[in-house]
């Protein structure tokens, strides 16, 4: 294979053999001798202090090796990504804060020996005042969801840029909106689970679905005061993630209970125990101002944004500062002021979920374009060209954009492309029954840990003249960054692609490359390869052509570290640089709206994305194909509904999620390559973006269809029909 | 708890075992078996992760209970692959088309491709689309997937 097949072409995946022929391992999978089987009592209160938990019932069942509680724990006992707010589970005196919350867990011989004993487990509530939304949290005298804390505010942020008073005094029209999004869960379709063994050297290993082994076992040790030395973790086969996959889920209860029994435990989720207890997205409620120049230039925006935090802080603080970086889109604003604010609840933990954070101001910002366009008289494209991000251009963070901004591309070939195709944006109302509508957007996100967080990985290279080892953290959750990696080595070490073994993920055996997530990891991890095995192909080439095996293999090491970003100043929310790197997109969708029933049905899209240069087109366009039917679901089915902070929607048939007749029949990918300068080979991140223009499209295009505005996501059929006026 | 015995064809094997009465189709192949190829998403119907080829027809394993498949030959991802190792014209439409991300949803979605070709050898799209509807995948918007039973149903009809 040529380099130029190489980087760009569509080599197969190098996990691909191994799951078409079953033989793909995933934790469900694992079978050892005298392996217990974990299960975890969870919560049925939003809010309650836990008076008594007697666990001692479940033990006296034969068959039970261990039940346990939080006082079970030496060590601190909770967990969490930036706070660790998170109790393992309860303790006599501590609170649950969810419907869900893990309360107490056991080891048994068998699956159903551990359902039986979790039924002997005694726990007295004290019920508390349920914090069931962000109204309600921030209201004066709120009860406190942490009462080690003032307030339920977790994070907020104030931005300002420009002088918004003034941009607004020069705008000739000013639209306003108010947009709602809900929980969403990630609903990967292989549910959490994993296995934990305590070796004869007293350590455990743990073996799990993750997105990072490192951080993993950082929070485990944290959890239960144990030297990190003492574990170690493998990456199984991985049934997806997109962020869900980013917290703990049953890594800590497994090694506890595997310490408790010495024996193997293994735990796999229900899927009712994966909608209930996993993370979900953040539901955001939006209010946007946005004034323009009747030529359709932006003068100023005003944002104000509530985030539901949830029960316990996980990543919210990242999520809420991310979706101010992006909080108008792809567009230029001189003037802008947010203020933003993520507060705790008794709901569901809210959490990384791909975007990021990005999805819910994406869907606000393209919603009042369209808006805006159409107050205007002007083409929806045409008023999103004027304004788009250009190399230059400064954002509202102050940062200014370097090279590589693909925004303009991304929204030329999605519009061309559409118009090839009959789609054209306001070409009319259709009459009847069943009406059709095309609707344009954007989307932008940052590539990668920004705002002054260290965003760094490790590579390992070892060469032999023939062929070569690559050892990297960096988990393979089907995005396809084991092939990426393989081939960015293979390009540098002159191999073909079979001769370059990508190592598991093993903590034991490979460097911390961070998390995969963020879209980081072709370009952080990426970078450090190439690195790794330019220097590994320098040492080789020194050693002449016939090496003495004593030499071999040569082994390079190299830690990349990405650009430097700043945290945002905490009075303007201004910083030098917010990101290091950034994608853009565009995507034209057509959609028919059946006025009697509400329903929206996809019937073509085109989507253009940037980015930056693709290392494999097919895997490239596998993520824009799947990022743009998860949007579709986040745009029209898709909500984890609670009733008074009780979960609905605990089975996939209550948890809706497309399904491939929902998906449009063709989805038209079109891949740009505007280089990131830092990038490897000019890559970016692709993995998120595919996702942010779909609910701004598919809004634009319900409007064009039927001359409604769908302000909240889902848009459900009964949205649908109360918009129209029919319910 | 009733106990049955059981007999059947498993990937070309015949197989015995006993099963309690409440014991799925899905349970008996992964845990009696060890054939974890068969993946569980959902236990309930809803995902098609475990979907198997039962007396030629695609079901979903966790909604048949073991002891209605006795007397009956199933087939599972293990028995795909052609005598010899060869894999499957739907395995290699499958990896070349770039149908694989997770892999999760993959077994299901090879069985429920091949019982559709078995049965349709030339389908059309809206055929596949309708083949593949019981079949969740979160990962690749289906247009690979649909695209690898396309090039399958043409290398087969090549090969005949």
């Amino acid at each position: 294979m040529s380099p130029q097949d190489l980087i760009g072409g569509r080599p197969t995946r190098i996990d691909a053999f191994d799951k078409v022929t079953g033989q793909a391992l995933y934790p469900a999978d694992l079978r050892v001798e005298g392996m217990l089987f974990g299960r975890v009592l969870r919560s049925p209160h939003r809010h309650a202090r836990i008076r008594r938990i007697d666990v001692a019932g479940a033990r006296v069942l034969p068959g039970v090796i261990a039940a346990v509680c939080g006082d079970d724990i030496a060590g601190p006992g909770t967990y969490g990504l930036v706070t660790p707010d998170q109790p393992v589970l309860s303790r006599t005196g501590g609170k649950v804060r969810f419907v869900g919350d893990a309360v107490a867990a056991v080891a048994a011989e068998s699956p159903e020996l551990a359902d039986a004993a979790l039924d002997m487990i005694e726990v007295d509530y004290d019920l508390l005042p349920a914090v069931l939304g962000t109204a309600a949290a921030l209201a004066p005298g709120a009860p406190l969801v942490h009462e080690d804390r003032s307030d339920n505010v977790l994070h907020s942020v104030h931005l300002r840029h420009g002088d918004p008073a003034a941009g607004f005094a020069g705008a000739d029209v000013v639209v306003e909106g108010h947009y709602t999004t809900p929980f969403v869960d990630h609903a990967f379709l292989q549910p959490e689970g994993g296995m934990a063994a305590l070796g004869a050297d007293g350590r455990v290993t743990v073996w799990v679905a993750t997105q990072w082994a490192a951080e993993d076992l950082r929070q485990i040790a944290h959890a239960l005061a144990l030297p990190a030395g003492q574990l170690r973790e493998i990456v199984t086969a991985t049934g997806g993630a997109f962020g869900g996959r980013e917290d703990i889920s049953v890594q800590i209860v497994l090694v506890l209970l595997a310490l408790k029994t010495g024996r193997p435990v293994k735990m796999v989720y229900s899927r009712p125990e994966s909608l209930v207890a996993g993370t979900k997205r953040h539901p955001f409620e939006m209010h946007y101002r946005t004034g323009a120049t009747r030529a359709g230039k932006l003068t100023a925006m005003e944002i104000r944004m509530v985030a539901n935090a949830g029960a316990y802080a996980s990543t919210t603080l990242a999520v809420l500062n991310t979706a101010v970086t992006v909080a108008t889109g792809s567009y230029l604003v001189p003037h802008v002021a947010v203020d933003a604010v993520a507060a705790y609840t008794n709901l569901p933990v809210t959490a990384a979920m791909r975007g990021f954070g990005s999805n819910q101001p994406n869907y606000a910002v393209e919603m009042q374009m369209s808006k805006l366009a159409d107050l205007l008289g002007m083409d929806p494209a045409e008023l999103r060209r004027l304004n788009l991000y250009r190399s230059g251009s400064t954002l509202h963070t102050g940062q200014v954009l370097g090279a590589g901004v693909g925004a303009s591309r991304a929204l030329d070939s999605a519009v061309a492309k559409g118009a090839a195709l009959g789609l054209r944006p306001g070409s009319g109302r259709n009459q009847g029954s069943k009406r059709r509508g095309v609707g344009v957007a954007c989307g932008f996100k940052n590539v990668g840990y920004n705002l002054g967080w260290d965003d760094f990985s490790t590579a390992v290279v070892e060469a032999y003249p023939d062929r070569a080892t690559v050892k990297i953290g960096a988990c393979e959750v089907g995005q396809g960054v084991t092939t990426a990696m393989a081939q960015l080595a293979a390009s540098r070490l002159e191999l073909p692609l079979a001769a370059i073994h990508v190592e598991t993920v093993d903590t034991d055996r490979v460097p911390d490359s961070g998390s995969s997530s963020a879209s980081r990891q072709t370009f952080v991890t990426g970078n450090a390869v190439l690195r790794a095995a330019d220097e590994a192909s320098r040492r080789l080439a020194a050693l002449g052509p016939n090496p003495p095996g004593s030499a071999l293999p040569i082994v390079a090491e190299v830690t990349y570290h990405a650009p430097a970003t700043y945290a945002m100043d905490p009075a303007t929310g201004q910083t030098q640089s917010a990101n290091y790197s950034y994608g853009y997109g565009a995507q034209v969708v057509e959609v028919e709206v059946d006025t009697g029933t509400g329903e929206v049905r996809v019937l073509q899209a085109v989507a253009s994305h940037d980015a930056g240069h693709a290392i494999n087109l097919t895997q490239v366009e596998g993520q824009i194909e799947g990022g743009f039917v998860m949007s579709q679901g986040y745009s029209l089915l898709e909500e984890y509904a609670l009733q008074d902070g009780r979960p609905k929607t605990t089975t996939l048939a209550t948890f809706l999620m497309p399904t491939v007749l929902d998906a449009p029949s063709e989805i038209h990918a079109i891949v740009i390559e505007e280089p990131d300068p830092e990038g490897p080979y000019g890559a970016k991140g692709i993995g998120e973006m595919t996702m942010l223009p779909t609910p701004g499209a598919i809004g634009a295009a319900i409007h064009d269809a039927t001359g409604v505005w769908l302000d909240d996501l889902p848009m459900t059929p009964e949205r649908v029909l109360r918009a129209l006026g029919s319910i | 708890m009733s106990v049955h015995a059981l007999k059947l064809t498993v990937n070309g094997e015949v197989r015995t075992g006993e099963v309690g009465g409440t014991t799925t189709l899905l349970e008996f192949l992964r845990d009696g078996l060890g054939l974890t190829g068969t993946k569980d998403g959902c236990s309930e119907g809803d995902c098609g992760a475990c979907s198997v080829i039962l007396n030629g027809q695609a079901v979903k394993s966790c909604l048949v209970l073991a002891a209605q498949a006795d007397g009956g030959t199933v087939l599972t991802v293990e028995g795909l692959s052609l005598p010899g190792g060869r894999l499957h014209p739907i395995q290699e439409a499958f990896v070349a088309a770039g149908a694989v991300q997770c892999g999760y949803c993959t077994p299901g979605m090879l069985m429920a491709a091949t019982a559709l070709l078995d049965s349709n050898p030339s389908p059309d799209r809206a055929q596949i689309r309708v083949a593949l509807s019981g079949n969740l995948c979160r990962c690749t918007g289906y247009v690979k997937i649909v695209q690898a039973v396309e090039q399958a149903a043409a290398a087969m009809d090549r090969d005949r």
